[in-house]
């Protein structure tokens, strides 16, 4: 049962990595497509360096996710409380989502300064949209028998979100940082292409502007690798949470 | 008793129930039937004050604590079936924690739910969420019950042998029932009077009173019950 639910993407991956290492034989430029062992020991021998931009990147993207979990939940919850909030609030946080990061980011650094609290933002900003949207998705889902359920027993409005509407939209929240779980490491990367060698020794990001100057690509490679590794820990890491937080009672999570 | 006065309501352009006047006893067990759509279920929500009417009142004398059971069971999904059935007496407040615990636990032994106290509602049949639905209200004494077609999801045995287990609670506890249903057999076997609507503008068209003393598998197969069923379809048909 286990070998049947991890070996097809095992497979995939050997597939590929195949026709990567076959790929750059045929093409015979390393410089320009490295094959998959140039990349590993690129990681090997940058190692210290790799796991010391890791590091700056780990926490300029935990932050700016807790921020956006913090921000986007606690902004869900007030426009759920009244229609007038949220028409006058909602429009806005779309503008968010449709807002280009990336242009705007030059402008953050100028206010924020060259460092990492710019990247943090920057992150935040990327990561917020999907936490609000679904958010408040789930908060305005509460059957309806529940909501009469609770009036019926006079229940304030405080109980009301803590009791029926939080809980019954925790799926849904778990969507939304799903969602931006990788999107807020991706927010890092894009901060520190912008902040770029301002910055004092400087994560992922950084390094990846640095290794691509010298033509070091199996470098490149490795640190891009590393950065999706990082942002699927994030993934994996709500989705652990979201299991732990649904398995007796959710559809998606029973087994 | 319940007393609803004249009681008319309107949702934007839908006339919805139309100077609806109904009294109910302390004690009664009173059910409504009629055509989907005749303001039934509103009338239930306006007798629970969970809407309003537009026009009209209802007055309930001696009765403080009401509870409504409703339709699909209404369980918190993430709570298991000890904090469910807690669930109201936390709303209403002034039980304690291990009070809550000792009337959970003897409201669960009396529908039959006990071993079942840490399981979640996805894992229990129908009829038991619907069993532990009537717990959760019942632990509150509650005055008067209002049940929205509690029954129209569970199968055909099942109900029966729910309809003889709210009738077994309705004479334990005493409370006022009010029942909505289109089904007329379950409406004959549990109640004191049968209560007729029209079609939308819902109206009362007939009151009937069940005379019968005892509920038992004898009642169901006997011609009088089976008459009477007859006669409340027929009163429910003219107006199709």
């Amino acid at each position: 049962m286990e070998m049947k639910k991890i070996s097809p993407p095992i497979l995939v991956l050997v597939i590929f990595l195949l026709v990567w290492t076959f790929g750059a034989h045929l093409y015979g430029m390393p410089f320009l497509l490295p094959n998959p062992l140039e990349v590993a020991q690129a990681f090997v021998s940058d190692f210290e360096l790799i796991v010391g931009g890791l590091w700056i990147t780990f926490q300029e993207a935990l932050y700016g996710y807790l921020l956006a979990i913090s921000i986007g939940i606690t902004s869900a919850a007030i426009m759920s409380q009244s229609k007038i909030l949220e028409r006058s609030f909602y429009p806005y946080a779309i503008l968010l989502q449709t807002l280009p990061a990336v242009a705007v980011a030059p402008l953050i650094v100028l206010w924020f300064g060259f460092d990492m609290l710019s990247v943090v933002v920057i992150s935040l900003i990327i990561s917020l949209f999907p936490i609000i949207n679904n958010t408040l998705l789930g908060l305005k889902s509460t059957s309806i028998n529940l909501v009469e359920l609770f009036q019926m027993h006079n229940s304030s409005r405080f109980i009301n979100f803590f009791k029926l509407r939080l809980p019954a939209a925790i799926p849904n929240v778990i969507a939304g940082l799903r969602i931006s779980a990788g999107l807020s490491v991706i927010g890092a990367i894009v901060g520190e292409f912008i902040i770029g060698s301002g910055s004092e020794g400087g994560g992922l990001g950084v390094m990846i502007i640095y290794a691509q100057g010298d033509l070091e690509t199996a470098l490149v490679m490795a640190l891009i690798l590393t950065a999706t590794l990082l942002g699927f820990v994030f993934f994996m890491s709500v989705t652990t949470l979201g299991h732990q937080l649904l398995k007796h009672w959710h559809e998606s999570e029973i087994t | 008793m319940i007393s609803v006065l004249n009681v008319t309501k309107h949702f934007d352009e839908v006339h919805a129930l139309s100077e609806v006047d109904l009294d109910i006893a302390t004690g009664e067990f009173i059910t409504i039937v009629g055509p989907s759509g005749c303001g039934k279920s509103t009338l239930l929500r306006i007798i629970a004050g969970l809407i309003n009417s537009t026009e009209g009142s209802v007055n309930k004398l001696d009765t403080s604590m009401g509870a409504f059971v409703f339709q699909d069971a209404a369980l918190l999904p993430w709570r298991n079936v000890q904090k469910n059935v807690e669930l109201l007496m936390e709303l209403e407040s002034g039980f304690s924690k291990s009070e809550r615990a000792m009337k959970a636990h003897d409201v669960l032994n009396q529908v039959g739910l006990e071993g079942f106290e840490k399981s979640y509602p996805h894992q229990l049949s129908g009829g038991m969420k619907m069993r532990l639905s009537l717990a959760r209200s019942l632990v509150l004494k509650p005055d008067y019950l209002l049940l929205d077609e509690p029954l129209s999801a569970v199968d055909e045995l099942t109900r029966e042998v729910l309809q003889e287990e709210i009738h077994t609670l309705w004479k334990e506890e005493k409370f006022t029932a009010i029942l909505v249903t289109h089904n007329v057999t379950e409406a004959v076997y549990l109640s004191n009077r049968v209560v007729v609507m029209s079609p939308r503008p819902g109206k009362i068209t007939h009151i009937v009173d069940i005379p019968f003393k005892k509920r038992d598998q004898k009642l169901r197969s006997s011609t009088k019950f089976h008459k009477l069923i007859g006669d409340i379809s027929g009163k429910l048909r003219t107006w199709k």
